[in-house]
């Protein structure tokens, strides 16, 4: 890793991320995204370089603080350990509680160092091809990258697509740098000038992902968990020789866990899903997965870390946030003035390295923290959530007001995000496209004047080149999917509710 | 159709015409799937079980959480962020506690049962909670890393 001069501060960062991101994983409720979002503004204070290893922590810590609820009392501490309970519950309630915990954060850290590997090597060969791409190009892979966020995030591909397009066009509001015209704001008055840049991503990413989680949770009378977490009487210890013949299990389901990672928008409980079905698929045994298999354990706590890795190739090589997560962090380098995408690496060298560095030691972190303090750790799942949630506010509010150095639209913004967001949600708008739709709206619109001012106006020029007429190809493929997909699932409900009847 | 007059002084409109018709386009999918599905199904286009809040939604706490979160920025522009933090998190504290723990809190000093009132307990937490998160914050954003504060 030469070229980096490794601080001490480094270090601290990456233990602070970590443990806080734990904290947020394992209380259900609070994920990974609300963390990174929360901690943003804390970064202006550093260097990119030095913020990476707090955020990528954060990241790290979040993804695996999910499996001590999901373990402990069946319940997710993050959607991406949706499978884990599956086997790590009945585990614990035969007494094997410590035992399970250990697996799974052994396999979180395998998964963790695979998908590492491969953004390592994937992503600058990824990257070099991308170098090569025009503003056709550059247009239709977000436009892949907005279908296929809702194509295959299970639910509704249309509102999907829609919250999507939601999101572009909020974010073209305000002026348009190529002919300094203002668009979908107010012509006169205090809000003209307050909005002339449109809204702010950091407020609107605080509203979506911490206000809104808060708003849902006060909706439902905000219920203090009370989990019954008892690991001072064991049946059976955690011995690394539990994990033998998991070789191939550790190998699939971190690389499944990868290629989910990658694909913008899937999110970690498809990759726990599949994970989890393939772990069954292939099994000797498996009418054992779901009683308490070590198998099961492994599939899906390895996918769920090997996301993390994947979901940065495709941002750090075509500059797509593989995830809500990966989103966010988009906004950590637009707030230090970095761009990612196809240069990202061969202009910033040595922050790529930090990258690789920060996962790296995250996942170390992450091992040591939770393996060997593990009972203390799973202590956390009892927090009371009534007595964080007022610090998140304050943090939300100190975080949205320094985005602009200091700006009360943006404390506005956040409020309005979060509250609105939270009743179009309700009738079925998402805010992971919104958010992707939000980040890449202002490129969407770039590359295409681009694109149509070099054609004369003419949009045969989006058809004219071999990349573009593939990713036209690959839009056109993940719309039948989905298609196919909501087909299949709504004949299967349809018998279902004949059987029923 | 496959042709945009390109004008240089109405270049910021193009894009935004474009989305505007992409959602419109969009939302008529949507509502056309809505019908075919409640022909298929016979059920009503308005689904008549639809509630925009949960049965038995938690009032004091959903519309004091919007009402303080509203509040708070005026707050803060008014009498600035320290003060206003600390009033404002031990609201919050009370609101996402139970407000019921107030009515403990007078008990507890009428019956002078003091920290053994859970009521009492509760709220004096609240006050050394919003008390240390707020001056802590302050410290640690404000004067260690001058980050700019309300």
């Amino acid at each position: 890793m030469g070229g980096i001069t490794f601080q001490f501060q480094y270090l601290l960062m990456s233990l602070l991320g970590v443990g806080v991101g734990i904290i947020f994983g394992a209380l259900p409720g609070m994920t990974a995204t609300m963390a990174i979002a929360i901690f943003l503004p804390l970064t202006y204070a550093y260097d990119l370089n030095t913020s990476l290893y707090l955020l990528l922590g954060l990241y790290v810590g979040g993804i695996s603080g999910g499996l001590i609820p999901a373990i402990l009392v069946n319940i997710p501490g993050t959607p991406s350990s949706i499978c884990t309970g599956f086997d790590g519950h009945p585990m614990a309630m035969r007494g094997e509680g410590e035992r399970a915990l250990k697996i799974g954060i052994t396999a979180s850290f395998i998964g963790g160092m695979v998908s590492l590997v491969f953004l390592w090597f994937f992503t600058p060969p990824l990257a070099k091809f991308a170098i090569n791409f025009g503003a056709v190009e550059k247009f239709l892979i977000i436009l892949f990258a907005m279908t296929i966020i809702a194509a295959l995030s299970k639910g509704d591909m249309l509102m999907g697509i829609f919250s999507g397009f939601v999101g572009v066009l909020i974010s073209l509001m305000g002026n348009f740098a190529y002919n300094g015209m203002n668009r979908m704001i107010p012509t006169s008055g205090i809000l003209k000038l307050r909005m002339r840049n449109g809204f702010s991503l950091l407020p609107v990413m605080i509203g979506l992902f911490a206000l809104m989680q808060i708003f849902q949770e006060a909706e439902t009378g905000m219920k203090e968990n009370d989990f019954k977490t008892n690991l001072d009487t064991q049946t059976r210890k955690f011995k690394f020789s539990d994990l033998k013949g998991q070789g191939i299990n550790f190998i699939r389901s971190a690389i499944i866990g990868t290629f989910v990672g990658v694909l913008p928008g899937v999110g970690g409980s498809a990759a726990s899903l599949l994970s989890y079905s393939q772990a069954k698929n292939f099994s000797k045994h498996p009418e054992e997965l779901g009683k308490g298999s070590v198998e099961g354990l492994v599939a899906s706590e390895c996918a769920n870390n090997g996301l993390t890795g994947g979901a940065l190739i495709p941002l750090l090589s075509l500059g797509i946030p593989g995830d809500s997560t990966t989103a966010v962090l988009v906004g950590a380098f637009l707030l230090q003035g970095v761009t990612v995408g196809p240069l990202f690496i061969s202009q910033n060298p040595i922050l790529w390295k930090s990258i690789l560095l920060g996962l790296f030691i995250a996942n170390i972190f992450m091992f040591l923290l939770m393996f060997y303090p593990i009972k203390w750790i799973s202590k956390v799942i009892n927090l009371p959530k009534g007595r964080l949630y007022p610090v998140i506010i304050l943090l939300c509010v100190v975080g949205s007001y320094s985005a602009n150095n200091g700006n009360m639209f943006d404390v506005w913004s956040m409020i309005l995000f979060g509250f609105g967001f939270y009743i179009l949600n309700k009738f079925g708008m998402t805010t992971a496209p919104f958010l992707i739709g939000f980040i890449l709206g202002k490129n969407l619109e770039e590359y295409f004047i681009d694109a149509i001012q070099g054609s004369g106006g003419s949009l045969g020029i989006f058809f004219s080149s071999t990349i573009g007429n593939v990713i036209w190809v690959l839009i056109a493929a993940s719309i039948f999917y989905s298609v196919w997909d909501a087909t299949k699932e709504s004949r299967k409900a349809r018998k279902a509710a004949k059987a029923a009847k | 159709m496959f042709h945009i007059d390109f004008k240089f002084s109405q270049a910021h409109l193009i894009v935004p015409r474009i989305i505007g018709w992409v959602l419109a386009i969009l939302l008529v999918a949507i509502l056309v799937r809505r019908i075919i599905r409640c022909i298929k199904t016979k059920e009503p286009f308005f689904n008549k079980d639809f509630r925009l809040l949960v049965k038995g939604w938690d009032k004091v706490r959903l519309i004091g959480y919007l009402v303080l979160l509203c509040l708070y920025p005026l707050a803060m522009q008014a009498i600035h962020f320290l003060p206003a933090s600390i009033i404002f998190m031990f609201l919050f504290n009370v609101i996402f506690n139970g407000v019921e723990q107030v009515k403990g809190f007078v008990e507890g000093i009428k019956t002078k049962e003091g920290w053994s009132n859970p009521g009492f307990r509760s709220i004096i937490i609240s006050l050394i909670v919003s008390v240390v998160s707020s001056v802590l914050i302050w410290l640690i954003f404000g004067t260690l890393f001058k980050i700019t504060l309300p």
